[in-house]
């Protein structure tokens, strides 16, 4: 890359790619960087006769990939530790991405509600879903990237130990297209295929905020919510009735409306109805107000996340049927799969 | 052939993290015998002095060393004795930051440098004052409402690896320490926080400053999920700032930091290393640890 006068772009920070993508890595205006212009200064080299270095080789190894698992990667972390796997679920936009980011997010400030953050088999993709919350993004407003739609399943990896986590936890963390969750309820079939609420100790069911605040919209918000509950139930993939954490999004924008009060009855009505309609599909439903990456500063980043956190962590270990654990197809593509008489 | 048993120390880091300056103040200190360590010289070896001795050179004359280039990651082993004299040979990987930049960024690593890495205990060097932390967005433009100024905000600029915070990008580095084809075990690990005379004044203890600083690697390492035997110190082995070198005037006249530096009798008394709340000159004090 050049500037306007066509001269090659150069900086002397060896992390800086400014010649690339035109940006300065730490983020500031190209002539208030002290590096920038700089060419980088070509080190002095220093002899070596040390043999080692001279029959060096090129070959490379590949090492593992921090992007999200995939089900067999998931699978496998399944079969080798205590784990607890957590179906986020709602339509597109619902700030599902946003909740997964944020949790991560907070961990790099410290513990989250005395739980501490231990390893994580999947840092490339959380920091690929923080990234565009983050000042590195140039953005003026926090935005989450949404999970494409066709990408299927994949999961996020997370382990933490300490309070709610005790001796040790590990989170697998279902991340699929909310559009796919919405489809489902025009074809009921395509539900059979969410392997990852057949397997999840909780779901967390996420109710837009924003789109409550939508008087044309508040009405498709329920409908949208008890329709994708439905179709979960019908697909019987929700035969183990686990534990329903409903969270109300985007907090941050609901308070700042003159119709708050208005939204936060609906939510109350989506949580009574759920209730009322499911009551024998799940253990609980329990209510959740979020700000995962407020765009108003009337909330704290990650406001409500370390409930939810404690919520998902203090899940009870499901008993797996015996058929379940030892049949060979389940043993081969691991306890993820959706077992149907 | 070398009959003296083989000890080895990865030095490992980002790049421009201070490994480099390490090892020219610790070959300086080692071979000036002005100060007492806890390892101390031997002998020469043959084929490995002459990178030691170009390095240590620039670090008494104050001059800031070079980074090692990608493809100069080296072997250098060092004769040394303990403190009851027996003879030891120390190896240290001398690896490039940018492979450590590639095995978080492009995960993979050269053949070579997976063998070095294989080693034994590690040096793992953060810049204390160069720390990237994570900033956000709603942070930022509340501070900027604050102060009634406005950030400049052209959007969207594509995610890379390469704008992770630090503590991410060490904590993904030590992971894969502990997976195959780098995997050797549970092993020592000496977190050296370099360039500490830049944060001693904010008067934390290197645990306590990893903990405030890097909260993300702190709780990694607390944890304990990969076993990682870990201390942390605070090194300054420069001491200050150093010059750069300038090869179209190698004589230029030091700075006054520099030229201060310069002025100490003895300079081993330029490194500091702090350990807990207990300050000394001794370099070794790391390596005796990893190789105990």
């Amino acid at each position: 890359m050049t500037d306007v006068d066509g001269n090659i772009i150069t900086c002397s920070n060896p992390e800086c790619r400014v010649g690339e993508t035109g940006k300065c890595v730490e983020g500031l205006e190209l002539v208030a960087c002290q590096n920038y212009g700089k060419a980088a200064v070509e080190p002095e080299k220093i002899e070596s006769d040390n043999a080692e270095e001279k029959s060096r080789t090129n070959t490379v190894v590949t090492l593992s990939s921090a992007a999200k698992l995939t089900i067999p990667e998931a699978t496998r972390i399944l079969r080798q530790r205590q784990c607890k796997v957590i179906a986020v679920i709602g339509p597109h936009d619902a700030g599902k991405t946003s909740l997964i980011a944020s949790m991560f997010d907070l961990f790099q400030e410290g513990p989250v509600g005395g739980v501490e953050f231990a390893s994580s088999k999947t840092l490339h993709a959380f920091e690929l879903a923080c990234h565009d919350a983050r000042c590195t993004s140039n953005r003026a407003i926090p935005h989450s990237e949404r999970t494409k739609h066709g990408e299927g399943i994949k999961f996020y990896h997370l382990d933490v130990r300490g309070a709610a986590a005790k001796e040790g936890m590990t989170l697998i963390l279902g991340d699929r297209a909310g559009e796919t969750y919405r489809k489902a309820t025009d074809a009921v079939e395509d539900a059979h295929e969410f392997c990852e609420v057949d397997r999840a100790d909780s779901l967390t069911i996420l109710v837009d905020g924003e789109r409550l605040l939508d008087s044309a919209a508040r009405h498709d918000v329920r409908s949208d919510i008890e329709l994708i509950v439905q179709a979960l139930v019908e697909a019987e993939v929700v035969l183990h009735k686990p534990r329903v954490a409903l969270a109300l999004t985007k907090i941050d924008a609901v308070q700042k409306s003159p119709h708050a009060g208005r939204a936060e009855r609906d939510f109350d009505n989506i949580l009574k109805s759920l209730r009322s309609i499911f009551a024998g599909n799940f253990t609980c439903i329990e209510p959740f107000k979020v700000a995962a990456s407020p765009k108003f500063t009337n909330f704290k980043r990650g406001y409500g996340i370390s409930e939810l956190l404690n919520f998902w962590l203090l899940t009870p270990e499901r008993e797996w049927p015996v058929y379940q654990r030892f049949t060979s197809a389940t043993r081969m593509i691991g306890r993820l799969t959706v077992i149907k008489d | 052939m070398d009959t003296l048993p083989h000890r080895s120390v990865v030095v490992i880091g980002l790049p421009s993290s201070g490994k480099t300056t390490f090892l020219a103040a610790l070959w300086h200190t080692i071979c000036d015998h002005e100060l007492a360590t806890k390892l101390s010289f031997h002998s020469l070896r043959s084929g490995d002095s002459a990178y030691l001795n170009a390095i240590a050179k620039l670090w008494r004359n104050a001059k800031l060393q070079e980074r090692t280039f990608i493809s100069g990651s080296r072997l250098v082993s060092i004769n040394l004795k303990d403190q009851s004299n027996t003879p030891l040979v120390a190896t240290f990987p001398d690896i490039a930051g940018e492979t450590f930049r590639d095995m978080w960024e492009r995960r993979e690593c050269d053949s070579k440098e997976v063998e070095y890495l294989r080693g034994g205990g590690l040096l793992l060097f953060i810049h204390a004052d160069n720390i990237k932390s994570p900033r956000w967005v709603v942070d930022m433009t509340a501070m900027a409402k604050e102060l009634d100024v406005e950030i400049p905000a052209d959007g969207n600029i594509p995610w890379h690896p390469k704008y992770a915070p630090t503590q991410v990008k060490i904590v993904s580095l030590l992971s894969l320490l502990r997976e195959e084809p780098l995997d050797i075990g549970p092993r020592r690990l000496a977190v050296m926080l370099s360039a500490w005379d830049k944060v001693r004044d904010e008067g934390l203890t290197p645990d306590k400053f990893i903990e405030e600083k890097l909260p993300l690697l702190h709780q990694y390492l607390r944890q304990d999920a990969d076993k990682w035997e870990w201390r942390a110190y605070g090194v300054s082995a420069q001491g200050g700032d150093y010059d750069k070198l300038d090869p179209k005037n190698p004589q230029a006249p030091a700075s006054a930091e520099a030229e201060s530096l310069l002025a100490l009798d003895s300079p081993s008394t330029r490194i500091q290393l702090v350990y807990k709340e207990i300050e000394s000159h001794d370099l070794t004090e790391p390596l005796e640890w990893l190789i105990s």
